[in-house]
């Protein structure tokens, strides 16, 4: 681990080198295409609420799409753990491990539990 | 340094070979697996907004820059909606999710008899495709079950068949889902992803008849040029289809134009195809190829509980039996109104209300729209006009009086040609919430 970090360090220093590789190659047909495309919000785990799992969690649904959408929902753990089938089996996401499938069961069950809809009809006149 | 720096930071530099597997199953050894299955450069090249070259020469424990440097930093969770800001698109649209770019038209902002283009709403499901540099020479091929598989290009379909506009209604599979108790999976539409516009192209029927479809061919498998999330390309991000007889309705169109304008990127341009009365998922966005299949199309967003209903009513909330669920062909029956808008102040002693709204039913027509300002206890029927075309809206008027100041909740009701009402609530619940179309409910405050 200790030989990885190091290596890791090193290749830090390589950054400019690699920003550079990814200007030139990728920045020509990006430039054409970025007034139709739409930068989505950065997203930070820690914005989430904190629990064990939290970051597997993030990762593992933000490397397809923003983690908002997780969050914005609310469900049982059994409707969370459907949920992660319908990930794999509708969405094409590679099946979990049954220990990493705990892991962010866990913290979604415990995160996101059942609430009532935030969106729907709310009354006009009682918000903030 | 922003937030989402330091803690991708700190990701890598308590363990970056965890970081890597984590991330993108970017692997230095055969020790651990990680969590994406082995789509680890992909997805990162999906991340950074290109593919990465010399992927296999990137060092593990090395955070792409492009991520590193995001400069926009991560903003706390907010209340309330958020509202879509991007290029030519109204400024009131409300952003449901942002990746993919799910953005939904609140119903006050679809007051118009067309929708403009700038309020129509936008679903992603993959990453769309770069704008077409050059339009006419887009490809859309026809193959599987036919006598003699198509190739043509988007400028030959405009040169060999005459093309038609037609004001048809484009509406998302979910909408609505936020309606539903309790809820249910997936992006949590109100009223708002649907909208009414004048689409330009020709009858899809024009090119399958070119092609020949054997009898054998019932069902289409529909292929757009968006790619998955993930950024893999081995992996389809949707591909549904419908029955050869919906393929066939001369309102069934490949579509280049919307609002009198070439159809935008973000709206499937250069080329879609508008399946209208369906889920909007049937009609695919940047369509590249339709292969005619000789049973029910499985692809993605065909099967389990997507875009599908259930046969026999289930306890909501409880887990759903794939085999107990239909495919979800029409829309129900909806309803909206558009003005006033919801939240509206009035002032003292108003005593008339003027209300307009816009009323749709999928593959039928509506039969009429009624209104209540007491919770239901009283109707009243609407002025309801007909449809320009089919699948065309239908706009509808009321002037409405009311008694004294105070707390108004204004309910709408339609109901299509078979005498089929909106319910008070979300009916036939179903885990990814399909079919949601209880009455627009708004309130207003007069005084």
């Amino acid at each position: 681990m200790h030989m990885i970090g190091r290596a890791a360090l090193a290749v830090r220093r390589l950054f400019p080198a690699l920003v550079l590789v990814l200007a030139l190659s990728g920045g020509f047909v990006f430039a054409q295409a970025q007034q139709e495309q739409f930068t989505p919000q950065t997203e930070d785990p820690e914005t989430f609420p904190e629990g064990d799992g939290r970051d597997d969690t993030f990762y593992t649904c933000s490397a397809c799409h923003a983690f908002k959408l997780v969050a914005s929902q609310g469900f049982s753990r059994e409707r969370w753990d459907e949920t992660i089938d319908l990930m794999v089996d509708r969405h094409g996401m590679a099946k979990p491990e049954a220990k990493d499938r705990e892991i962010i069961l866990n913290y979604l069950a415990k995160a996101f539990p059942p609430k009532a809809s935030p969106r729907g009809f709310q009354n006009p006149f009682l918000k903030q | 340094m922003t937030k989402r720096e330091r803690s991708l930071e700190e990701l890598y530099r308590d363990d970056p070979e965890r970081a890597d597997a984590l991330l993108y199953n970017r692997k230095t050894g055969t020790s651990r697996r990680g969590f994406l299955g082995g789509t680890g450069v992909a997805a990162m090249g999906a991340l950074v907004g290109g593919s990465i070259p010399f992927a296999q020469n990137m060092p593990v424990g090395l955070i792409p820059a492009a991520m590193a440097q995001t400069p926009a930093p991560a903003a706390p969770e907010k209340k309330g909606p958020t509202y879509l800001n991007f290029p030519g698109k109204d400024k009131g649209l409300v952003v449901i999710g942002d990746r993919p770019l799910v953005a939904e038209t609140p119903e006050h902002l679809l007051d118009d008899d067309t929708t403009p283009t700038s309020k129509f709403f936008i679903r992603q499901n993959g990453n769309p495709p770069e704008a077409a540099g050059n339009p006419d020479s887009w490809k859309l091929t026809i193959d599987g079950e036919v006598n003699k598989p198509v190739e043509i290009t988007l400028g030959q379909l405009k040169k060999n068949f005459k093309p038609q506009t037609l004001r048809m209604v484009l509406e998302c599979g979910g909408n609505g889902r936020s309606f539903f108790s309790p809820p249910t999976s997936g992006n949590q539409w109100t009223n708002g992803g649907a909208g009414c516009a004048e689409w330009t192209g020709i009858s899809l029927s024009n090119v399958l008849r070119m092609a020949g479809v054997k009898p054998s061919g019932i069902y289409t498998a529909n292929y757009g040029a968006d790619t998955h999330l993930s950024g893999d390309a081995k992996r389809l991000t949707l591909s549904r289809g419908v029955r050869m007889a919906k393929a066939m309705e001369p309102q069934s169109m490949l579509v280049w134009g919307m609002n009198g304008k070439p159809l935008e990127n973000v709206h499937g341009g250069p080329l879609r195809l508008i399946i209208p009365g369906w889920p909007g998922s049937a009609s695919h966005k940047w369509i590249t190829k339709i292969t005619i299949r000789d049973k029910e199309h499985d692809g993605p967003g065909m099967t389990g509980t997507s875009y599908r209903l259930p046969i026999r009513p289930m306890i909501p909330g409880t887990k759903a039996d794939p085999k107990n669920f239909r495919i979800l062909e029409s829309m129900p029956v909806r309803s909206i109104i558009t003005s006033p808008a919801n939240g509206n102040k009035l002032a003292a002693g108003t005593r008339e209300l003027k209300l307009r709204g816009a009323a749709w039913a999928g593959d039928l027509t509506v039969r009429q729209v009624d209104v209540s300002i007491d919770y239901g206890q009283t109707w009243i029927r609407t002025n309801l006009s007909q449809p320009k075309n089919r699948f065309d809206w239908q706009r509808w008027t009321a002037n409405i009086k009311v008694p004294s100041d105070g707390y108004y909740e204004i309910w709408s009701r339609a109901t299509d040609q078979n005498g089929k009402a909106q319910p008070h609530i979300s009916a036939n619940w179903n885990p990814s919430g399909y079919g949601s179309n209880p009455f627009h409910r708004i309130a207003v405050l007069i005084g």
